[in-house]
């Protein structure tokens, strides 16, 4: 469907539009955010988001990937604006626009914020206990958070409840049961019911289905695409997972050490990765029915307070040149829809 | 350890503060060693003179030196509460470690000693004991059995830090690395109740010689080894507010606030380089 | 004919659940039997979801949890047999565990190091400094790192590749005849992940370790395993030789369980992530 949007909004913002195509409804550019603390006079920085732009268009769902402290969760963090010190904005902007309402997340008011959250934008967590409160039924879960977005009345308010959790095939007794009482994958469901039920034209999730078991997690996954799609809401899907990537996102950016190092359709950067990192992770996914021998890439990821210099994945890189510890590689154009930041992949060498 | 300690008092604002307090304390204390009477002779120099340069704490109404008193007494004070609560530290620690690691039957048997501690009301006892011991009733002995009561609260708490660590994965790690009981006790799981061994000490410094000058100023205990309790006691038998004699009760009520105090902001900093995680050593890693 | 080097025959975990007048029998783990042999080094995987007692069968196999039912022979020995320390030493030294998340399995207030030479003093004939420290040297370079890159290092300095590195070393100090590592690779990032699984494989092949992996990823074991039984609720529900039981699964939850994998090809996204859940749930419903 939307996969291989045919522009780029990079750092130099060039925008070659070859069709009309719809507004995005986030546009992150140039954005930095770093941790930074001042403990007794010592001044540390962690740059766990560093230069990074990106949009998302209306019904897509935007795939981000990468390891464990990659940033990624910084990441979007700051997209939602819900960052505290000693995590600070230091450059860019993050701009939604949802149908002629646009904001701009860090020139706004914390009421123009607030008002956002849930009715226009919601959260999907991995945590499912950490939105629906242990101690009360998931009924005053749903009223806390999406009662007064829908602005009906009570009866009113739970019919609509009602009606959307069906969609969700669940039934409307879970409405009166405790959250322990749920499985583990019924309770995420509950939790996506609940990031839902005000239609929010923009979705974050944050590895939504790491803990669940794989069983569950296929049935959690379609149920995810299937109301994305029903309500045509764009979605920022993250996890660590390229399986779970693959089987969803429409287009799909690999984050590595702060940077976003490769972004395309998902389709095509399965097909013909060309960051050299890229080009590993998906080479070394294992598969029932594949035991040909996977390699590992040796050394470590890079420690954000102190990253090398250069490309930040060269000492790990099995094309690094002399250029690569030298100078950052911006994200480039590289075919319809897809950016690339590598010295090697621009000269046409793939690992 | 120095560089520990220097770099604490550099970048550490409460150690820092209750290091200067305490060091006064201790330096109070040091005095007595130089005091040019003994502590327990009475009019050595004219009573109830208010303080001057002669006098720096004034006198009492026995003809004593305020200042000189105050030294032993602090000096006494201070032991008396480093004795009991190290005494009571290693008896909660060991119990309250070994208890939460073994679990079951030993468990069981500690814990229904503990409860029974727990449960004994301690000023009739420490009273009793009084009446029981009489002439013999040095500070000392006040202090072993003291010690003997005052474990208990901490060794529960203790435990419980030690059950919550015997579940975490490292100590099964520690297990099949070949350790025994007392190796894991002793150095995997004693750091992680370090922080709270510390804030106890200071609650427990701070309880024994509260108790120690409630006993005191009653006269339960021995009267004639000044103690800061001892020092009010005398001060209460000669009416000492209510005479206008204040500097005899204002300077030994002061020094021991400033005990507490100090002792807390110690036990707040000491955390710091406890946990190797903690601001300090990233600091430390920043620089070099 | 020597025993063999495991054998699992019948063995259940059954825990009680409830008060006094709803006591419920909980089996963790039901009836499970196999065998591995001594002279047939493989890879041995056992596979579940969480709640399958594949955790708690490994527990038992290391001998933390004892069997309520059946037994488990180690050459020959029944663990339940297994209660004085020189024992228990002699049973770690040859059954050794790695953990599943690296970051809990060392004690963060610790340093690294530590482990590896506790477990040389306990397991090997190394007595000095020098011997102790040789000893861990060689273990971290057959995973591919060295002492010189892990001493002195706290957990929170090294990566979660590098610190199940040191894992699988500490476990290969002692000549271990059998691993057993549970989820060993599923805390650790995509980009490491081969590399541990690869160094399994190496350990087998090259030092003759027997292993048993747990994990719930059938990718992963399709890959390294050589048997795999495959349980869900406590019981076992297929078992055999692991390419074969992957490819071609004959029990319903086995199938179940294969159909969920999500396969990392976008091509095939849309059969897979058809809105299907209801009959999803459907199966597990009539499974559970």
């Amino acid at each position: 469907m939307t996969a291989g949007a045919p522009t780029t909004v990079g750092a130099a913002g060039q925008g070659v539009a070859e069709a009309p195509q719809p507004q995005p409804v986030l546009r992150v550019s140039d954005l930095s955010a770093f941790y930074q603390t001042h403990y007794f006079g010592i001044v540390r920085e962690v740059r766990a988001v560093d230069d990074i732009s990106l949009h998302v268009l209306p019904n897509e769902i935007y795939g981000l990937a990468g390891e464990s402290s990659c940033g990624k969760t910084t990441l979007i963090k700051t997209i939602a604006g819900a960052i505290q010190p000693p995590l600070n904005v230091v450059g860019g902007s993050v701009k939604f626009d949802f149908r002629g309402q646009s904001i701009n997340v860090y020139e706004s008011t914390p009421e123009e914020r607030n008002a956002m959250r849930w009715q226009h934008l919601s959260y999907i967590m991995q945590g499912s206990m950490s939105v629906l409160n242990p101690v009360r039924r998931v009924r005053h879960s749903f009223v806390d958070f999406a009662f007064r977005h829908i602005g009906r009345s009570m009866p009113d308010f739970l019919d609509t409840v009602v009606g959307h959790l069906e969609r969700l095939h669940l039934r409307a007794d879970v409405l009166d049961a405790y959250p322990h009482e749920l499985s583990g994958g019924m309770r995420q469901r509950v939790t996506i019911a609940l990031a839902t039920v005000c239609r929010p034209e923009f979705i974050i999730a944050d590895e939504p289905t790491t803990a669940l078991d794989v069983v569950v997690q296929k049935g959690v996954l379609a149920m995810i695409r299937g109301i994305q799609r029903e309500i045509g809401s764009s979605l920022l899907f993250v996890t660590h997972d390229l399986s779970v990537h693959a089987n969803l996102a429409d287009r799909l950016g690999i984050m590595y050490a702060g940077h976003i190092v490769e972004e395309g359709p998902t389709a095509e950067l399965f097909a013909s990765p060309r960051h050299p990192y890229t080009v590993h992770l998906i080479g070394s996914l294992p598969r029932v029915g594949d035991a040909a021998p996977k390699k590992g890439l040796e050394g470590v990821p890079p420690n954000l307070a102190d990253p090398p210099p250069g490309c930040r994945f060269h000492p790990r890189c099995p094309l690094a040149m002399g250029i690569c510890s030298r100078e950052t590689p911006v994200m480039e154009w590289a075919g319809p829809g897809r950016r690339v930041a590598c010295f090697a992949a621009e000269k046409g060498i793939t690992a | 350890m120095l560089s520990i300690l220097k770099d604490l008092l550099r970048y550490n604002r409460e150690f820092a503060a209750g290091a200067a307090l305490l060091g006064i304390v201790v330096a109070m204390s040091a005095m007595s060693a130089l005091a040019p009477m003994p502590p327990d002779d009475v009019y050595v120099v004219p009573p109830d003179l208010p303080p001057s340069w002669t006098y720096l704490m004034g006198t009492t109404s026995r003809g004593q030196d305020v200042f000189w008193q105050l030294s032993f007494a602090i000096r006494n004070t201070l032991l008396f509460g480093f004795i009991v609560a190290l005494l009571s530290r290693i008896l909660s620690l060991v119990i309250g470690l070994l208890s939460g690691y073994l679990g079951g039957f030993v468990d069981r048997v500690l814990m229904s000693i503990n409860d029974t501690f727990i449960v004994m009301p301690l000023f009739p006892i420490l009273v009793m004991f009084y009446f029981v011991m009489r002439d013999r009733m040095s500070w000392a002995a006040l202090a072993l059995v003291m010690a003997g009561l005052g474990w208990a609260y901490d060794a529960r708490l203790i435990r419980s830090i030690a059950m919550s660590l015997r579940t975490r994965q490292f100590t099964e790690h520690s297990v099949y690395s070949g350790m025994s009981t007392r190796q894991i006790v002793a150095q995997e799981h004693l750091p992680y109740v370090m922080p709270i061994v510390f804030s106890t000490t200071m609650n427990n410094i701070n309880w024994s010689i509260g108790l120690e000058v409630t006993l005191s100023v009653l006269g339960f205990t021995n009267i004639n080894t000044p103690t800061i309790g001892v020092m009010i006691y005398w001060a209460n038998q000669h009416t000492a507010m209510t005479a206008g004699v204040w500097w005899w009760v204002f300077f030994p009520v002061a020094l021991v606030i400033m005990v507490f105090i100090g002792l807390f902001l110690l036990a707040v900093s000491m955390n710091e380089y406890i946990d190797p995680r903690s601001r300090l050593s990233r600091m430390r890693s920043a620089k070099t | 004919m020597s025993p063999p080097l495991l054998e699992v025959s019948n063995a259940s975990k059954i825990y009680a659940m409830g008060g006094l007048l709803s006591r419920r029998r909980f089996a963790a783990v039901a009836d499970v039997s196999f065998t591995l042999e001594e002279d047939r080094h493989e890879i041995f995987t056992i596979i579940g979801e969480s709640g399958s007692g594949k955790t708690t069968l490994a527990r038992m196999i290391l001998n933390i949890v004892p069997a309520t039912e059946g037994t488990i022979r180690f050459r020959g020995v029944d663990l339940a047999t297994i209660r004085k320390r020189a024992d228990r030493l002699a049973f770690m030294r040859q059954v050794q565990p790695i953990f599943q998340n690296p970051f809990e399995a060392f004690n963060p207030l610790k340093r690294v190091d530590r482990y590896l030479y506790m477990t040389a003093l306990h397991f090997t004939d190394a007595r000095t400094a020098d011997e102790v420290r040789a000893k861990a040297d060689r273990a971290l370079r057959q995973v591919g790192l060295s002492l010189a890159e892990v001493k002195g290092r706290f957990p929170h300095e090294l990566s979660g590749g590098q610190l199940q590195r040191v894992a699988v070393a500490r476990s290969l100090i002692s000549s271990p005849a059998l691993i057993i590592a549970d989820e060993p690779v599923s805390m650790v990032d995509a980009s490491i992940r081969m590399s541990i699984v690869n160094l399994f494989k190496a350990l087998r092949d090259t030092l003759k370790v027997s292993i048993i992996y747990i994990t719930h990823d059938l990718a992963t074991a399709y890959y390294i395993s050589d048997r795999i039984i495959i349980m869900k609720k406590g019981e076992v529900v297929e078992s055999g030789n692991a390419r074969e039981v992957l490819a071609h699964p004959t029990h319903p939850y086995s199938i179940l369980l294969k159909n969920s994998v999500l396969s990392p090809d976008p091509s095939r996204r849309d059969e897979l992530l058809a809105p299907q859940f209801s009959s999803t749930e459907k199966d597990i419903a009539a499974l559970r």
